[in-house]
């Protein structure tokens, strides 16, 4: 029994988790960090990715296909969603408006989504060329889930570059810190609102096609999930990018050791972990206190 | 005293009411007022205190699992074991409150959620407890005190149950009248000039939390002694959602809006899912218009018209620019 392996194993599966769970939680957090809009919707817009990606895989038979058109016509309805309502709520003062609007999306979505694709768990299987098995230190591990860890780190570099390197990256940053001064300055805050709305949307859409081969699209998918971004989130710290990728290892970490050796209390880990993290720093890790 | 006279007029129509519905709608008219008194509970944090539970179903279903376990192990008497429910609510509400209310607003709302998902992963767990996905079935209404048996047929729990509406309106109208409530509205206002003025505004939020799971645990142990079972579904999210539907759109922060909500959000339902099975997005779609066009809900509507009826408790729901600064 070698035990180093096991161990690694577990490592890997819990970063392939992470991975997951990182491309729902950046695009809430980006979304939040702009907007200071909490979409409650999110959850079901991963839902959302994965009954489309399930039918795009269907379609063309190709699933790296449903990988790019999954998030592009998740996008596009998340864009649509900020375009036609969404935008009519910035001048409220309330915050709950925003919280109660996408919370209908919520509910208006999965009904749906139930309508359109009824009520059977559909599975698209793991693609053929990402289906073998790599022996890592004599344990066997799908390829699948080291596909999934190398595309959560490309995507969380891609993304960091992005938002440090390039003039859109800077402007996004910039509405994030001081919208008034943004839009004083000649840029149209809108549209950086409604393009990080659909980048949001479109980055859980991806997450949700990649875990269809794992626990197939399933109506209800999106709520255990919202719960696990919200946590995600309030660990890292509302707003913060390189806090949702701390919360995703974290809470993956917890899920899956949790799950391994105390399997009755794996979900309150994860609460405890959120409620510890609360205690000590009520804005999250890298938060502010707000 | 013009509420009074409204009071007592509403009060009698409902107490004539089980006379002159055919009996098959009484079942359906007494989970209505259960709703209504479950949406009320509700809007003590959502139109008061402006805290948006989205796990106030977590109050709905440890009421009717504390009324359901004390009464398959215990037999207690009807109102005894309804009041040994709420107490049980009301306990268990204080660390939830106190761990809830170290946050507001978004947070707030998801750590709510995160106790009732608790809640509802915790009836899996303690399957041979809680019975799991099947509930627990054959919950009695036992006879008493002193033989007292009128609450056992459905005649009578009807006013059961419209005694407890009326009598938490009452106490809950009391409240958010009261300088407690003045402190709320505060709360909701602009909270940082309410801890200004020297208010401990989390103890009242506490306070407020804990009120609220104790009707919300009232309106779930009327319920599982009404329906004879008490399923998981009660713990779930979209129990939540409902009952947040029906505080917005009977209208937050007026308590009369969301009990009409409740109770008529009851009998659509139970009408129109007869009809078809895309109710929910009929009701989804009604909520986010009502969020997105008339914030002040049905109730808020009602009374801006008519305002000659200005004695209902805080009608300002609507006002959004006076909003809490953020």
């Amino acid at each position: 029994m070698n035990w180093f392996g096991f161990i690694l194993a577990q490592c890997l599966n819990a970063l392939s988790q992470a991975s997951i769970l990182f491309f729902i939680a950046c695009g809430l957090t980006l979304i939040f960090g702009i907007m200071r809009i909490v979409n409650f919707a999110h959850g079901v817009i991963f839902m959302l990715g994965a009954y489309v990606g399930y039918t795009a895989n269907v379609v063309t038979g190709s699933f790296l296909a449903s990988l790019i058109i999954a998030p592009i016509v998740v996008g596009l309805v998340g864009m649509a969603f900020e375009w036609t309502l969404l935008r009519h709520l910035y001048g409220r003062r309330d915050g709950g408006a925003y919280l109660l609007l996408t919370f209908g999306l919520a509910v208006v979505l999965s009904e749906v989504i139930r309508v359109i694709w009824g009520v059977q768990p559909l599975g698209t299987g793991i693609p053929d060329f990402l289906r073998g098995i790599v022996v890592i230190l004599d344990q066997p591990f799908p390829l699948y889930r080291l596909f999934l860890i190398g595309l959560g780190v490309a995507a969380a570099v891609a993304i960091w570059q992005f938002l440090e390197r390039t003039r859109a990256g800077l402007l996004i940053r910039a509405v994030s810190q001081n919208s008034e001064m943004v839009h004083a300055l000649g840029t149209d805050v809108d549209l950086v609102r409604t393009a990080v709305f659909g980048f949001g949307c479109a980055l859980a859409a991806l997450g949700g096609v990649l875990a269809t081969p794992l626990v197939t699209a399933f109506l209800g998918m999106g709520t255990s999930v919202v719960i696990d971004a919200f946590v995600i989130v309030i660990i890292g710290g509302m707003g913060s990018f390189l806090g949702s990728i701390i919360g995703s290892v974290l809470v993956a970490f917890v899920q899956v050791m949790g799950a391994y050796y105390f399997q009755d209390l794996a979900l309150a880990f994860m609460y405890l972990l959120m409620l510890c993290v609360l205690v000590v720093r009520p804005g999250g890790l890298l938060g502010k206190e707000d | 005293m013009n509420w009074k006279f409204h009071f007592a007029i509403t009060a009698a129509a409902c107490a004539v009411l089980p006379f002159v519905v055919p009996a098959h709608s009484l079942t359906i008219l007494v989970e209505a007022l259960i709703f209504g008194l479950f949406a009320m509970s509700l809007d003590l944090l959502v139109g008061y205190c402006r805290l948006y539970s989205f796990g106030h179903a977590a109050a709905y279903g440890l009421g009717a699992y504390s009324y359901a376990l004390i009464l398959t192990h215990v037999p207690l008497p009807l109102p005894a074991g309804i009041l040994l429910a709420v107490a049980v609510t009301t306990v268990i509400a204080v660390p939830i409150a106190w761990i809830c209310t170290r946050s507001t607003g978004v947070s707030f709302a998801m750590l709510t959620l995160a106790f009732a998902q608790l809640g509802y992963a915790m009836l899996f767990r303690f399957r041979d407890v809680t019975g799991g996905s099947d509930g627990l079935v054959g919950i009695p209404r036992l006879a008493g005190p002193f033989g007292f048996d009128w609450f056992q047929s459905k005649f009578g729990y009807y006013y059961l149950v419209l005694g407890c509406l009326l009598g938490s309106y009452l106490l809950c109208r009391a409240i958010v009248l009261s300088p407690f409530g003045a402190v709320l509205a505060g709360i909701r206002e602009n909270e940082a000039k309410t801890i200004a003025l020297g208010y401990n505004t989390r103890a009242y939020k506490i306070a407020t939390v804990v009120l609220a799971y104790g009707f919300g645990g009232l309106a779930g142990a009327l319920y599982a002694a009404f329906a004879g079972f008490a399923s998981p579904e009660l713990f779930f999210w979209l129990t939540s959602g409902r009952v947040l539907i029906m505080v917005v759109v009977g209208g937050a922060g007026t308590l009369i809006g969301p009990i009409l909500g409740g109770v008529s959000f009851v009998f659509l339902e139970h009408h129109l899912s007869q009809l078809t099975d895309l109710w929910p997005l009929i009701f989804g779609t009604v909520f986010i218009i009502f969020v997105m066009f008339a914030p002040q809900g049905i109730w808020g509507i009602l009374t801006s018209r008519l305002s000659t009826k200005r004695d209902v408790p805080n009608s300002d729901g609507g006002k959004e620019a006076s909003g809490a600064a953020t």
